[in-house]
């Protein structure tokens, strides 16, 4: 079954022309990178995808319904979770009320941010602590967290190693991969070789279309297809 | 509370200390019952001014806009409430029956102007949030100059004001409140103590809203990061409506207890004047800060009072002496601390 379709799809900034009828479609259960140089448009779609910058043309599909045009709130009440670029956590409010944002509309919150805990035992230690006080990889962890809790059928996850120490980029890579368990993911990652481990499938996205896609068993940076639309 | 006495300070040729007078006023006056009854003034004048800036700044915190018509909307609770007053209260009215017909007026001005601002969200700030904020400034100051048009017009017609007879939201309130009360051997207008418990009524609602419900998590959520609320599948928009209506709805609440105040009074001035004094608070406090605006207001209010003070007894003969004082407070935060003593450096919006 197809979780996110995006068909023929045209996002601009203002007049500036991001997506020029990009198409990529999900599958449930999977993991998909979308990998291209800087400012191609790979968070621009997950952008889109969400109803954040909607598009002008085209279409956006979630789980057979078509959401284009829909608030973000109400896509993101369907089952579409984000873990943004720079984690976005909420720095004034503790980690347990971050959590309890995302987890609203569950049938039981309490239960659902137990079940955070035990996916990250090290957010549990700092419940009461503001989010602002914790370090990057914690602050990742919060952000990784938060997007799975509320019961989402899809994650989009973007940039989850920017900024973060080696040792730190293990730990969250560990995280996501719990936590592809029972979510799909659209992972945007600059670093190719860690996309290529977490995914299944990729997308290479140049100047806002798809120019290559496939699975990512035995795909290294070196392919001629790849290296020419990843170098400067 | 106007800038006017300003205005004629120029051809003062009064020095503006009386050295004599200090001298005099200190020997006189007990230092400590003093700086009791200035403190305890100053906290009623602060208790009044958190009530009407604590909405200027949700709405700001969360929103990203200045409502610009927020004094105005604090004008029409001091007439609104004066006049469920006037139409309740009678010459045969007891203490007790006053007091509580007082809070019917309170719960129904926050009631309707609570109203009046989810529906001025709805229907003129919700269409321009994507716009600059020049729009919603010029939008909101055109709303209060319209509340302040018709205000006058209304008050004209019907004989209210400038007809000075029209005194009768102050006058019914009743002595219980208008007399004093020892504290720590001085007497303090019991009328301050009285703001002072409905400021700090307000400001435990509001702190208890914020803290304890999950409303007020998206709230303070939203004041950091509107769009991550969205994302999280939190209908920002709902907020938006209620936050806004309850802005005003403060600032009415706070009209009301400016009405029984012998110093303001209801008067059509309180508009430009209530929202000058709400945004140095909000300013000094930190723009969207509940905290800030509880010290600020506190800073403001004491400041206020001690001016105040210094003109009453004569030891300086400037009147504008408080309104100088507030307002470099204000020109010194903005230098020292442009964020305010609370603020964040980027807050709410769009």
């Amino acid at each position: 079954m197809t979780t996110l379709e995006l068909d023929g799809v045209h996002t601009y900034y203002g007049e500036s022309h991001i997506l020029q009828g990009l198409s990529l479609s999900v599958e449930a259960g999977e993991i998909v990178a979308l990998v291209g140089r800087n400012g191609v448009g790979k968070t621009t779609t997950l952008r889109t995808a969400l109803g954040l910058t909607p598009p002008r043309e085209g279409t956006v599909r979630f789980d057979g319904t078509d959401v284009t045009g829909m608030e973000p709130h109400e896509i993101a009440a369907r089952g579409m979770g984000w873990v943004p670029e720079e984690r976005r956590v909420f720095s004034h409010l503790t980690v347990e009320e971050n959590l309890r944002v995302a987890a609203h509309s569950a049938a039981d919150p309490g239960a659902r941010i137990a079940g955070a805990y035990e996916l990250f035992p090290a957010l549990d230690r700092f419940a009461d602590k503001e989010a602002g006080d914790l370090s990057g990889g914690q602050q990742q962890m919060l952000a990784i967290a938060r997007g799975m809790l509320g019961d989402n059928d899809l994650l989009l996850v973007d940039e989850p190693s920017e900024g973060l120490a080696p040792q730190i980029v293990e730990d969250v890579v560990e995280a996501l991969r719990a936590a592809s368990a029972d979510t799909t993911m659209v992972l945007v990652e600059q670093n190719f070789r860690l996309a290529m481990d977490l995914a299944d499938r990729f997308y290479l996205i140049d100047h806002g279309v798809v120019v290559e896609e496939g699975e990512t068993a035995g795909v290294t940076s070196e392919d001629e297809r790849i290296r020419r639309y990843l170098t400067a | 509370m106007s800038l006017g006495p300003l205005a004629g300070t120029a051809a003062q040729v009064a020095p503006l200390v009386d050295p004599g007078a200090l001298l005099a006023t200190g020997g006189a006056v007990d230092g400590l019952q003093t700086a009791t009854r200035v403190l305890a003034e100053g906290i009623g004048k602060g208790a009044v001014y958190f009530t009407i800036a604590v909405g200027l700044t949700l709405v700001f915190g969360l929103m990203g806009v200045l409502n610009f018509a927020h004094g105005a909307i604090a004008m029409v609770g001091a007439y609104l409430g004066g006049l469920v007053l006037v139409l309740l209260v009678g010459a045969n009215t007891g203490t007790v029956a006053t007091i509580l017909v007082f809070f019917v007026a309170l719960a129904l001005v926050f009631a309707v102007t609570t109203a009046a601002g989810s529906a001025m969200e709805v229907t003129l700030i919700r269409p321009i949030y994507d716009r600059t904020p020049t729009y919603q400034i010029l939008l909101t100051f055109g709303v209060s100059l319209i509340i302040e048009e018709v205000a006058r017009i209304v008050l004209t017609l019907r004989g209210i004001q400038p007809n000075p007879q029209w005194q009768a939201p102050m006058g019914t309130a009743p002595d219980v409140l208008l007399g004093r009360t020892e504290l720590l051997g001085v007497g303090v207008r019991r009328l301050y103590l009285f703001e002072v418990a409905i400021g700090a009524v307000v400001a435990v609602a509001v702190w208890a809203f914020l803290t304890k419900t999950l409303y007020g998590l998206y709230i303070r959520a939203g004041s950091e990061d509107t769009e991550m609320v969205q994302a999280l599948g939190v209908d920002v928009r709902q907020a938006f409506t209620v936050v806004f209506g309850v802005g005003p709805g403060l600032a009415a609440v706070g009209g009301v207890l400016l009405m029984w105040d012998p110093i303001w009074g209801p008067s059509v001035l309180l508009s430009i004047d209530v929202l000058l004094y709400a945004f140095v608070v909000v300013i000094i406090g930190g723009l969207g800060s509940f905290t800030g605006t509880l010290v600020a207001a506190g800073i403001v209010g004491i400041a206020d009072s001690v001016t105040t003070w210094l003109f009453t007894t004569g030891i300086v003969t400037f009147p504008g002496l408080s309104e100088v004082t507030i307002f470099l407070l204000l020109v010194v935060m903005l230098i020292l601390r442009p964020q305010g003593l609370y603020g964040v450096e980027e807050v709410g919006g769009h």
